[in-house]
């Protein structure tokens, strides 16, 4: 095999990977996005904070993929509470989208400073092993990148599942789509748009515990970019769309990771930068279209 | 001493950057997440201008050129390129993007220059940023230099918010200023009373560009040194809370809101971590941003319009020598075209095989009808008929699929709604749109066409510039308030109006851009029968004075009373046209209205 | 339908669905004032009048859209003025807005689901059934996103997701709006009818009064937020002052034909 073609293989690896843990991060952004309206950017400092509690329970001898599991009921309980008592009163009170913006930033540094004034502001890691590593073809990846490529993938299909065979899925993108009329169904919409905010606040908390398994070592504010390319994501497949966040995520995923093979590694995020200013220029409704 | 003019140096620095931004998120409503990105270029750019060429030192630092440039050529080029920069960022905040997804698009640019900035070093020396800038007049750094030029450069620093301040005042107090504050109302309908949204969104950003820019000039003349770590995007989120709390809108409060958070927070950070020397080196900065989290949340519940709320411009009527002489003037001379002696049967608009598709609906379908000069032109027809759309394609905010119009024998078909109002071609909305954060003779007066204070350039020349056309405003504006009998309410907000006061407002405000010819769209509806009469009074009141209105009504009352021609619409197609008591006669009408 | 029989208000033997004295409005002004309406079983009563003249608000109001500021509502006796609407859609209110009134993302079918939502789960699929049987347009589309309906395929689909409930009244704000008028009458003598015949209490606002009229067993004639006339529809259409409600003339006060 040539040089230049193990250095594509190896780069799309660590571009899959990247894309798994974004497709986690931008599904549940933008169905966040979708049935509360609320644009949280505060959501990559409730992946931090998921993260560190992963990072507790795996000190206090949880094995890790248990830790994963209490970050994302951190991350659900963390995003429901700030819902309650944050966004849906400032939303009761006919807060412009504009406001809730800012509140969230609001909200992101006191989630994100919260959690480092607790834990401090040092680099920590899981105590966990890589496992063995496998070739794919010409892709080389440990057992631990299988893992949350598969488990990106098992909760891309929950997602799709979710959302076109369960009735509460249903009513999340009815409640989505037309509030009002959902409401005339008997839908309980309030209750629906807190579920949301469980559901994808657990998503958040499951991929800010596998991002900080991809990278190893992290501290409260290893996400701040990552929220660059969420939004990327997102926007790139239309806000509010989840299957355009998933190609969105996988898009931006490859991109970034390709092109830090060819140019200099730092550069790589400034792919997803183009494209999410392109877009917002260009089409703001994104490749798919706006909402689920 | 040393101390006291750090404080007072940082206060000045925030200040001037508070300024900046209350202009752009307070006065003009431009979300700009991204504000910190201006600050940065502005010390950057200083720096370089006038660090010596020789990237030298022992080759410890690389930059851009190196310029070597005399004082105050850095701080200005800082202020010239921090506003040029403004350019590029228009696109996203000039177009109808929704606000928060350009504050957004903001925020991640801000990020991503940082990033790039702190990579590429054969810019500003990478991460660890340029270092030894002299301070102004000095060959070394500030930290040498004397007592007495440490104070003059604190004095200095005061001085220049001062300046900042008055500058942003003569512009905000002014009919331009007026205009910005009624983009951030509501801008689709100061794009309709002919305001161009994107020269007004990119003025907001090249001030504040320009401003940010200055005070990051300064900071780093005091400082020697910049890098990355000195603007990253949070440190924008300080600068808005520091107006959110100070008062957004309100330049004395911004310079509070800059006193208070980013100067204030230091000095409680540094006096606790003094005297607590054992606590975790990480905890006091974690629970600062903490706090400034808290701050914004807690503010924007309890009191979202700051300490010190944006000013109620509150104007009084003129001595009572110029209202002798406006009572006996006419109310509103409308007409910008003013053809002296205009025949009565003239034709001023007239659409030809108008159409509209919306997605595949024919809204409008092959509508052609005329409105002669000086009538009354009543548009009636039963619901979904097309007339609304019909009036929006007239006055330009729709485009048409298909048909020509035209206006005072000039095809208007292709001209956007701001160049069709400026030709007197005004229309309202059947919605409510007063600017809220308005007064009423704000509202009236936000509508004046060719007001000379109502430019950035007008505005800098000051009062003395346009207080004629002002005065004249004022007059015209209180004697109409006065005829649709609002004088009370003349100095509330727009926004504490009843329903059927505020549409009041509105035609007041249409009538002040002395249109030809008014689109009316529902204006009485909502509003209490006998204030619909006096409307229609009035109306017709004008129309006898040469006005030309087009009026979409269901109250077929006031069509009887006050218009003739009516012309019948449904099914997107022109049905019939006469008075109303002929009309009524005409089976194809009654059938339309009982049929629909 | 029984529009050749002559019939009183008082006809309406056991309403389902009582106003009394409605007074509501978009916060200023009441829109409409003391408006009374009453809906039995089985029928349809229609309320019509011109543009702005506050029937769509006197819709709105009833299922809880807008506020009741004087006045009261009834469904079977239980007092449900100002209630919410998940809570109507429980009380057996079926609500079909006239614009917005689909999912516009989801498939017919998933709209459906959603009218059936509060059915338990066996039951979702035989309702399906019944609503194709009321409306076979529906059954050949049942995959479409319902953005993609026309214009009458799009109304079909908004009163079978309220028929999914089966509730005991229907409120129907201007079902033929933007619809082509072949179109229209076909709903009205087709569909609406059904409803009815199946049992349902009905009460529709029309723009287009003819239409509506010749299904309805009751009318009311609004007109600036107030109630003008009542009656059945053959009164009606011999009252001179019908037509002067619509299209002007001296001011009319309240009063049957």
């Amino acid at each position: 095999m040539g040089t230049a073609l193990s250095v594509l293989l190896s780069a799309v690896g660590f571009g899959l990977i990247t894309s798994a843990v974004l497709a986690i991060a931008a599904v549940g952004f933008t169905l966040q996005f979708a049935v509360t309206d609320v644009l949280n950017l505060a959501f990559a400092a409730v992946m931090t904070a998921g993260a560190f509690i992963a990072y507790l329970a795996n000190q206090a001898g949880v094995p890790i993929w248990g830790a994963v599991v209490a970050a994302m009921a951190a991350g659900g309980l963390l995003s429901a509470a700030l819902n309650y008592l944050v966004y849906s009163p400032f939303q009761r009170r006919g807060a412009a989208p504009i406001t809730l913006v800012i509140v969230s930033l609001g909200m992101a540094l006191i989630v994100e400073f919260g959690t480092a004034a607790i834990v401090g502001g040092v680099n920590v890691s899981y105590s966990m092993s890589q496992g063995r590593t496998i070739r794919l073809g010409g892709l080389i990846l440990t057992t631990v990148q299988l893992t949350i490529i598969a488990i990106s993938l098992v909760v891309m299909a929950g997602v799709h599942g979710l959302l076109r065979y369960t009735k509460l899925g249903k009513a999340m993108r009815a409640t989505a789509a037309n509030r009002m009329l959902a409401r005339s169904c008997g839908i309980r919409a309030g209750q629906v748009i807190a579920i949301t905010w469980t559901l994808t606040g657990a998503l958040c908390g499951l991929a800010g515990a596998v991002f900080a398994i991809d990278v190893g070592s992290f501290n409260p504010s290893s996400t701040d970019i990552f929220l660059i390319l969420i939004l990327a994501a997102v926007f790139l497949g239309g806000p509010g769309n989840a299957y355009g966040a998933m190609l969105g995520a996988l898009v931006i995923g490859l991109a970034t990771e390709v092109s830090a093979a060819y140019i200099d590694p730092d550069y790589k995020y400034v792919v997803a930068f183009v494209a999410l200013l392109a877009m917002l220029a260009v089409r703001p409704t994104g490749l798919l279209g706006a909402r689920t | 001493m040393y101390y006291l003019i750090i404080l007072l140096v940082y206060a000045a620095v925030d200040a001037i950057a508070c300024l900046g931004l209350s202009q752009q998120f307070g006065v003009a409503g431009v979300t700009n997440f991204g504000f910190i990105i201006f600050q940065a270029a502005g010390a950057y750019v200083a720096a370089v201008l006038a660090l010596p060429h020789d990237t030298a030192d022992g080759g410890f630092q690389t930059y851009l050129g190196g310029f070597n440039l005399p004082f105050p050529l850095p701080w200005l080029g800082a202020a010239v390129v921090g506003g040029l920069l403004a350019l590029p960022f228009t696109f996203l905040v000039g177009r109808r993007l929704r606000g928060d997804f350009a504050a957004v698009g903001l925020l991640v640019t801000a990020v991503l220059l940082n990033l790039l900035v702190m990579n590429y070093r054969p810019l500003f020396n990478g991460d660890a940023g340029v270092s030894l800038v002299p301070a102004p007049l000095q060959s070394g750094m500030f930290v040498g230099t004397s007592n007495g030029y440490q104070i003059g450069f604190g004095v200095a620093g005061l001085v220049m918010v001062v300046a900042v301040y008055w500058f942003l005042r003569r512009i905000t107090e002014s009919p331009y200023g007026r205009t910005l504050r009624a983009m951030r109302d509501n801008d689709k309908v100061a794009d309709s009373l002919g305001k161009n949204l994107l020269a007004l969104r990119t003025g907001a950003m090249v001030t504040g560009g320009a401003i940010a820019g200055l005070s990051g000039a300064v900071l780093v003349s005091f400082i020697g040194v910049w890098s990355p770590a000195a603007w990253s995007y949070a440190e924008t989120i300080v600068l808005f809370t520091a107006v959110i709390i100070g008062g957004a809108g309100n330049h004395v409060g911004a310079v509070l809101g800059a006193v208070l958070v980013p100067v204030g927070f230091e000095e409680i950070t540094r006096l606790i971590s003094n005297n607590n020397p054992s606590l975790p080196p990480n905890l006091l900065p974690s629970l600062q941003w903490v706090a400034i989290g808290l701050l914004i949340v807690v503010f924007l519940w309890l009191r979202p319009q700051g300490v010190l709320p944006e000013r109620k411009r509150v104007i009084r009527p003129a001595p009572a020598a110029d209202q002798a002489v406006t009572e006996s003037a006419p109310a509103a001379r409308p007409g910008r075209l003013r053809p002296a002696a205009a025949a009565e049967s003239e034709v001023l608009l007239a659409a030809e095989g108008v159409s509209k598709d919306f997605g595949g609906v024919h809204a409008v379908a092959g509508v052609s009808l005329s409105v002669a000069r000086g009538t009354m032109t009543g548009l009636i027809g039963p619901n979904g008929a097309g007339k609304s759309t019909l009036l929006s394609l007239l006055a330009g905010t729709e485009k048409v699929s298909a048909g020509r119009i035209s206006y005072a024998g000039q095809d208007i078909t292709a001209l956007p709604a701001y160049r069709r109002a400026r030709l007197g071609l005004v229309r309202t909305f059947q919605l409510a749109s007063e600017f809220k954060r308005l007064t009423v003779t704000e509202n009236l007066l936000s509508a004046v066409p060719g007001h000379r204070g109502d430019s950035f350039t007008g505005a800098l020349l000051g009062r003395r510039y346009w207080r004629g056309d002002e005065t004249a405003a004022i007059d015209r504006a209180q004697a109409l308030i006065e005829e649709f009998g609002l004088s009370a309410q003349a100095n509330d907000y727009a926004g504490e109006l009843s329903g059927g006061q505020r549409r009041l407002v509105e035609i007041m405000r249409a009538l002040m851009t002395e249109p030809d010819l008014l689109l009316l769209d529902e204006p009485m509806a909502g509003v209490h029968p006998e204030l619909a009469r006096r409307i229609g009074r009035a109306l017709a009141g004008l129309s006898q004075q040469g006005l030309t209105i087009l009026m979409v009504e269901h109250e077929l009352a006031i069509m009887d009373e006050f218009c003739d021609p009516v012309i019948v619409m449904a099914e997107g197609r022109v049905l019939a046209e006469g008075t109303m008591a002929q009309l009524r006669d005409r089976s194809e009408v009654v059938e339309a209205y009982l049929v629909g | 339908m029984s529009g050749e029989t002559p019939m009183a208000e008082t006809s309406i033997a056991q309403p389902i669905l009582v106003a009394t004295g409605v007074t509501a409005g978009y916060g200023g002004d009441p829109v409409i004032r003391d408006i009374s309406v009453r809906v039995g079983a089985g029928q349809v009563v229609s309320v019509v009048g011109p543009n702005g003249s506050g029937k769509s608000t006197l819709l709105k109001a009833i299922v809880g859209l807008l506020r009741v500021s004087a006045g009261q509502v009834r469904m079977d006796g239980r007092d449900v003025t100002n209630a919410l609407p998940e809570q109507l859609a429980r009380a057996g209110v079926g609500y079909v807005p006239q614009v917005d009134d689909v999912f516009a993302p989801l498939t017919v079918r998933e709209n459906l689901e959603m009218g059936g939502y509060l059915l338990p789960r066996g039951e979702l699929a035989g309702r399906i059934e019944h609503v194709i049987t009321v409306f076979p347009r529906l059954g050949g589309m049942l995959r479409r996103p319902a953005g993609k309906l026309s214009g009458g395929e799009r109304k079909m689909l908004a009163m079978g997701r309220v028929l999914m409930l089966a509730p005991a009244v229907f409120l129907l704000d201007e079902p033929t709006a933007s619809l082509a008028p072949a179109i229209a009458r076909s709903l009205l003598e087709q569909q609406v009818a059904s409803l009815a015949e199946a049992g349902a209490a009905v009460l529709i606002v029309e723009q287009r009064a003819r239409a509506v009229l010749a299904v309805s067993d009751f009318t009311y004639v609004l007109g600036g937020g107030q109630l003008r006339m009542s009656g059945t529809p053959a009164e009606l259409s011999a009252s001179p002052a019908f037509v002067v409600s619509f299209l002007g003339g001296p001011p009319m006060s309240s009063q049957r034909a």
